[in-house]
C-alpha cells in the first residue's frame, strides 16, 4: 500500500501552515470591516462603532455572531444548490489565492527548514490569475440561482467587469514578467531583496498604477462597485442572500482585497524585504518573522488606501467604467509593455 | 497503486462523469457549470503530466473566460425554463447508432493499437508543458504558425465588429 | 510565401482604408490592386523565389503546384473583384471590412496550397472559413442570410472539431504534425499500420469532404449558398472551394499511400463521390431557383473534382488545376450574371436574350462549361479527371457512372439557357455597364479559349 508512502511531516507541516494563514486572513478580513468603519468615520468626522469593547474593538465579532444567528432564507423560486454553492465559491476562490504567496523566508526549527509558502510552484502569477478568474462564478452563480432581476444584472455587471479589468492586469504584468524573468513569486521577492536591486515600483511605476486600478475593480471595490450599485440595483448580487451566506460574500470581498494587497506588496514592493537592511546578516529566524511583520505592514497600508479611495471618490457609471478598461487602461498597459521590451532588448540584452 | 495513479483515474472518473453530465443536463447552465468541472479535472491530467502551465492556462482561458460568456448568454437568454425540442425518433435512432459505430471503432483501436500497448505517459516529469519549454518552441520551431495564427485571430475580431456593430 | 505576408498586409491595409477613405467607391479599386500586387508577387516567387527570406521549419514548402495554384486562386479573385465589386458595395454597410475578410481568405487560401504540416493545415481551413462565416451573415437585416451564417458557424465549427480529433490521432499514431513522416520515425520505430492514424486519417476525410461539401456531408450547403448574399455565394463556391480541394488533394497524397494496407481508400472515396454526383444532380433537377440549383450543381462538380483525390497522379493533379480554372471562370460568370437579375429564379431569366443578348450568350457559354460540353474548358476538365481515374487501372465503372451524370447536369444547366433563349418573358435586370459587359466576353472567351487550347494553362504550369 504504497498510497500511503509519502512525507507526512511535510503534509502536517503544510496543513499546520493552510490552518494559519487562513486564520490570519480571516482575522485580517474581520478586522478590515472594523478599519473600513473607522476609516469612514474618521473621513466623515465621526466616531465609528465604539460600543463593543474599547474603541469597539469587538465589534467584527458582534457582526458576525449577527449574521450567524439570523434566520437562514433560501428564497422558493431559486435554484437551491446553486444557491448555496455561490457564496462557498466566493469563499473558495477568495481563499485558495493564498497557497502561492511567499509571506516570509524560511524559519529553521532544529534540523528542518520550513518555508513560510505552501507551495512555490513555478507558474505562481498565473495561478492567481486562474483563480481569480474561477472567482467570477460565485458571483454569477450567486446572482443566477437567486432568480431575481436585480441580482442577475449585477452578477453579469460584476463578471463583465472583472474579465474586462483582467486583460490590463495581465498585460500590466507581462511588462513586470519581462523585466523578473520567473512567474514564480517567491522568485521575484529573492530578486528585488538583492543588494543593488530595487523594487520593482521603481522600474514598473505605470505597471503598478494599471495594477492597481485594476486591482481595485478586480475586487469590486469603489468606485468600481459597480455590482453592488444600491442607487440602481438594490442591494445587487447578493440581494436574496441573508444570514451567513451573505457574510461570505462580504468577507470573500474582504479577504480578496487584502489578497491582492499581499500580491501588490509582493510584485512591486519587494514583499517580505524590510528596506534599507540586508537580512542575510542577521538571524534568519528572526528576520523572517520581521519579513512577514514588514510584508504585513505594506498589506496593511495598500488596505487602507483601499478604503481612502473607496470614501473619497463617487462611483463609476457603467459605461465610464468599460471605457476606462478598455480604452485607457489596455493601450496603456500595452505602450508600457512595448516600452520596457524595447528598453529590454537595447540595453539589458 | 501509487498515488499517481489513484489521482489518474480519480481525475479521468471526474471528467468523463462530468461529461457525461454536461449532455444528460436538463438545465443549460447546468450543463455550463459541469463543463467547468470537466476542464478542472482536464487541468488535473495536466499536473500529473508536470505542465503545469498548460494546466493553468487551460483554466484561465476555458474555465475562466469563455465559460463565464457562455454563461452570459445563456443566463441573459433565459433558457433556465427547460424548453424540450421535439426530435424525429427516426433521427433519434439514426444519431443513437452513428454515434455508436464511431464508439466501438474508437474503442476498438484503442484496444487493437499494437503500437499502443505497453507504452504509458510519463507522469510528473518531462518538461514540454512548462512555460520556459514552450516558450522557446513556439519562437523558435512553431514560429510561423504561431505569427499566422495572428491573421486568423484578425478576421475573428474584424468578424466580430462588423456582425455586432449597430448599422 | 509572398502570396501569404502580402495578403494579410493587404487585408490590414483595406481595414486602414476604411477609417481613412470614406468613399465607398474606392474600396474595390484598392482591392484590385492589391490583387494585382499579390498575384505578381505570386508569379515572382514561381520563377523567382519569394521575397521574403523565412525559415519555416518546413512548416510550408512551396511547390511549383501550390505555387501555380495560387496564381490561379488569385487570378479568379481578381476577376471577381472587377467583376462584383460594384455589388459586394451592395451586400451591407461594411464595405471595405467585407474586402478584408476576402483577402484573409486568400491568406488561408494560401497557406492550404503550401502546408507541409496539419498545424498548418488546422490554421489555413479556419482562416479560411471564419471570415466565410461572416460574410454569408453579411446581409444582417435578411434572416436567410442570418441563418445561414449560423448553420453554416454551427456545422462548420463541428467539422472544426472532427477535423482537430483527426490531427490528435494522427499525430498520437505517429508523433509528428508533418505531412510525410518517414516511416522508421514513427513511434518506437513501430513498423505496421497505426490504427491511430487510420482512424485520425478518417476524421480527416470527414473534415475535409465537409468543407468541399461532399455527400454526405454536403447538407450546409444549399442552405448556406442560397442565403449568403449572391455576391459572397459567388467567391465561397469557386475560390474557396478549389482551395480546400487543393488541401485536400494534398493531404491525401501525403498520408494514404502508407495507410491504403489497412483501409481501401478508394472504396471508401468512391462511395463518397458517388453519392455527391448522385445528390448534387438530382436534386439540382428539381430547382426552382437558379441560385440554389447552382448550389445543388456546385455540389455535383464537388463530385467530379474529387476524382482528383481518388486517383492522386500527375494526370489528377493536371486535371484539378484544369477543373478549378474552368470551374471558378464559369461560375464567377453565371452569378456575375445572377447577382443582376431582379428575380432569380428560372422564370426570371426568361426572355433575357432578346433583350440583352450580350449576357445571354456569355451565360450560356458559362453554362456549357459547367456542363462540360466539348469547346468549353468544362470539357477538358472533367475529360481528364476521367483519364485520371482510368489511369489508376481500378474502379473503371466510375468513370461511367460520372458520364451518365455529367448527362443529367446538362438537363438543368440547359433550362436556364432554354429559358433565355426560347422562352418569352421579361427578364429584369439591373442597370449593366460597359465595362461589365467587356469582361463577361473576356471570362467567355478564356473559357472557350481553355476549351480549345487547354495546354495553354498547363504549359504555363510547366514552363
Amino acid at each position: 500500500m504504497n498510497l500511503l508512502a509519502f512525507d507526512w511531516a511535510l503534509l502536517i507541516e503544510k496543513l499546520v501552515l493552510i490552518a494559519i494563514i487562513i486564520t490570519i486572513s480571516l482575522v485580517v478580513a474581520m478586522y478590515a470591516t472594523y478599519g473600513e468603519r473607522k476609516v469612514a468615520a474618521w473621513m466623515q468626522d465621526r466616531v465609528g462603532p465604539n460600543r463593543a469593547g474599547p474603541f469597539g474593538i469587538l465589534q467584527p465579532l458582534a457582526d458576525g455572531m449577527k449574521l450567524f444567528f439570523k434566520e437562514e432564507i433560501i428564497p422558493n423560486s431559486s435554484n437551491k444548490f446553486l444557491f448555496i454553492l455561490g457564496p462557498c465559491l466566493a469563499m473558495l476562490t477568495a481563499m485558495m489565492t493564498s497557497a502561492i504567496i511567499p509571506w516570509g523566508s524560511e524559519l529553521r526549527i532544529g534540523d528542518r527548514v520550513i518555508s513560510l509558502q505552501i507551495a512555490d510552484i513555478n507558474i505562481g502569477i498565473l495561478y492567481v490569475f486562474g483563480v481569480v478568474s474561477m472567482g467570477v462564478y460565485g458571483i454569477m452563480i450567486g446572482g443566477w440561482a437567486s432568480n431575481n432581476k436585480f441580482s442577475l444584472m449585477a452578477a453579469l455587471r460584476g463578471a463583465s467587469q472583472v474579465i474586462s479589468y483582467e486583460l490590463a492586469m495581465g498585460i500590466s504584468l507581462i511588462a513586470l514578467l519581462m523585466l523578473t524573468g520567473s512567474l514564480s513569486l517567491k522568485t521575484i521577492t529573492e530578486q528585488q531583496m538583492a543588494p543593488g536591486h530595487y523594487w520593482n515600483v521603481l522600474y514598473q511605476p505605470l505597471g503598478f498604477l494599471i495594477f492597481f486600478v485594476c486591482a481595485l475593480a478586480e475586487c469590486n471595490r469603489a468606485p468600481f462597485d459597480l455590482s453592488e450599485a444600491e442607487s440602481e440595483l438594490n442591494m445587487g448580487y447578493h440581494q436574496e442572500y441573508s444570514s451567513m451566506k451573505l457574510g461570505f460574500f462580504l468577507f470573500s470581498e474582504y479577504i480578496n482585497m487584502f489578497i491582492s494587497s499581499v500580491i501588490m506588496a509582493t510584485l512591486f514592493f519587494g514583499g517580505y524585504d524590510i528596506p534599507f537592511i540586508d537580512e542575510s546578516k542577521y538571524n534568519p529566524n528572526l528576520m523572517a518573522w520581521l519579513g512577514v511583520g514588514a510584508l504585513m505592514v505594506k498589506a496593511l497600508i495598500f488596505i487602507f488606501v483601499f478604503m481612502w479611495i473607496r470614501w473619497t471618490l463617487p462611483r463609476f457609471r457603467y459605461d465610464q467604467l468599460m471605457n476606462l478598461g478598455w480604452k485607457a487602461l489596455i493601450p496603456l498597459a500595452l505602450i508600457n509593455m512595448v516600452i520596457t521590451a524595447v528598453v529590454i532588448l537595447k540595453y539589458f540584452n | 497503486m501509487g498515488i499517481l495513479q489513484f489521482l489518474f483515474w480519480l481525475l479521468s472518473a471526474v471528467a468523463l462523469t462530468g461529461a457525461i453530465m454536461v449532455l444528460a443536463s436538463k438545465n443549460p447552465v447546468h450543463s455550463v457549470l459541469w463543463l467547468i468541472v470537466v476542464f478542472f479535472a482536464i487541468s488535473g491530467h495536466y499536473v500529473l503530466l508536470n505542465a503545469q502551465f498548460l494546466a493553468v492556462v487551460n483554466l484561465i482561458v476555458y474555465a475562466g473566460a469563455i465559460m463565464v460568456l457562455f454563461l452570459f448568454v445563456i443566463m441573459l437568454m433565459n433558457l433556465n425554463t427547460v424548453i424540450e425540442t421535439r426530435k424525429n425518433l427516426w433521427m433519434k435512432a439514426a444519431g443513437i447508432i452513428s454515434g455508436g459505430i464511431l464508439f466501438l471503432i474508437m474503442i476498438s483501436v484503442v484496444r487493437s493499437s499494437a503500437d499502443m500497448v505497453s507504452r504509458t505517459a510519463q507522469l510528473k516529469e518531462g518538461s514540454i508543458g512548462l512555460i520556459e519549454t514552450l516558450g522557446k518552441v513556439l519562437f523558435t520551431q512553431y514560429v510561423v504558425p504561431f505569427e499566422i495564427s495572428s491573421v486568423l485571430f484578425l478576421s475573428a475580431m474584424v468578424g466580430a465588429v462588423v456582425i455586432g456593430k449597430k448599422d | 510565401m509572398n502570396a501569404i505576408i502580402l495578403s494579410a498586409i493587404w487585408g490590414v491595409v483595406l481595414m486602414f482604408c476604411s477609417v481613412l477613405i470614406k468613399n465607398k467607391g474606392v474600396y474595390r479599386h484598392i482591392a484590385a490592386l492589391g490583387l494585382l500586387v499579390i498575384l505578381a508577387g505570386n508569379i515572382h516567387e514561381t520563377y523567382h523565389g519569394s521575397f521574403f527570406n523565412i525559415d519555416t521549419h518546413e512548416m510550408l514548402r512551396f511547390s511549383r503546384f501550390g505555387l501555380f495554384f495560387n496564381t490561379i486562386l488569385l487570378a479568379a479573385t481578381l476577376l471577381y473583384v472587377l467583376l462584383s465589386g460594384r455589388d459586394v458595395e451592395k451586400a451591407g454597410g461594411y464595405v471595405a471590412e467585407y474586402f478584408t475578410l476576402i483577402f484573409f481568405v486568400l491568406c488561408g487560401a494560401s497557406i492550404l496550397t503550401s502546408f507541409n504540416t496539419l498545424l498548418m493545415l488546422f490554421i489555413g481551413i479556419e482562416i479560411l472559413s471564419i471570415p466565410l462565416y461572416i460574410l454569408t451573415g453579411s446581409d444582417k437585416r435578411n434572416l436567410r442570410s442570418n441563418e445561414a451564417a449560423l448553420k453554416y458557424f454551427l456545422m462548420g465549427a463541428f467539422s472544426t472539431g472532427i477535423l482537430l480529433m483527426g490531427i490528435a490521432l494522427v499525430y498520437g499514431g505517429t508523433g509528428s504534425f508533418m505531412l510525410e513522416v518517414p516511416r522508421s520515425a514513427i513511434m518506437g520505430g513501430y513498423k505496421g499500420v497505426s490504427f491511430l492514424e487510420v482512424t485520425g486519417l478518417l476524421f480527416l476525410l470527414v473534415a475535409m469532404s465537409f468543407k468541399v461539401s461532399a455527400a454526405p456531408f454536403h447538407f450546409w450547403t444549399p442552405d448556406v449558398y442560397d442565403g449568403a448574399p449572391s455576391v459572397f455565394t459567388s467567391f465561397m463556391a469557386t475560390i474557396v472551394k478549389a482551395a480546400a480541394f487543393a488541401a485536400f488533394l494534398k493531404l491525401f497524397e501525403a498520408r494514404v499511400g502508407d495507410t491504403s494496407a489497412a483501409v481501401d481508400w478508394k472504396l471508401l472515396l468512391s462511395i463518397i463521390i458517388v453519392s455527391t454526383l448522385l445528390i448534387g444532380n438530382v436534386t439540382a433537377v428539381f430547382q426552382q431557383s437558379v441560385k440554389r440549383m447552382l448550389a445543388y450543381s456546385s455540389i455535383a462538380q464537388a463530385g467530379f473534382m474529387l476524382f482528383a483525390v481518388f486517383s492522386l497522379n500527375d494526370v489528377a493533379k493536371e486535371g484539378l488545376l484544369l477543373y478549378a480554372t474552368a470551374y471558378s471562370l464559369a461560375t464567377i460568370g453565371v452569378f456575375a450574371v445572377l447577382i443582376k437579375m431582379k428575380d432569380v429564379t428560372f422564370e426570371g431569366f426568361n426572355g433575357l436574350a432578346r433583350k440583352n443578348p450580350v449576357l445571354a450568350a456569355t451565360t450560356t457559354i458559362c453554362l456549357l462549361s459547367l456542363a462540360g460540353i466539348p469547346l468549353t474548358a468544362g470539357f477538358f476538365a472533367k475529360f481528364s479527371m476521367l483519364s485520371a481515374v482510368i489511369k489508376t487501372g481500378t474502379y473503371t465503372w466510375l468513370v461511367v457512372v460520372a458520364v451518365l451524370f455529367a448527362a443529367v447536369s446538362a438537363y438543368y444547366y440547359f433550362r436556364v439557357i432554354q429559358a433565355m433563349y426560347f422562352k418569352e418573358g421579361d427578364a429584369q435586370t439591373e442597370e449593366v455597364t460597359g465595362g461589365f459587359k467587356v469582361l463577361l466576353i473576356a471570362v467567355a472567351a478564356l473559357v472557350i479559349l481553355f476549351g480549345v487550347q487547354p495546354q495553354a494553362l498547363l504549359n504555363w504550369f510547366y514552363f
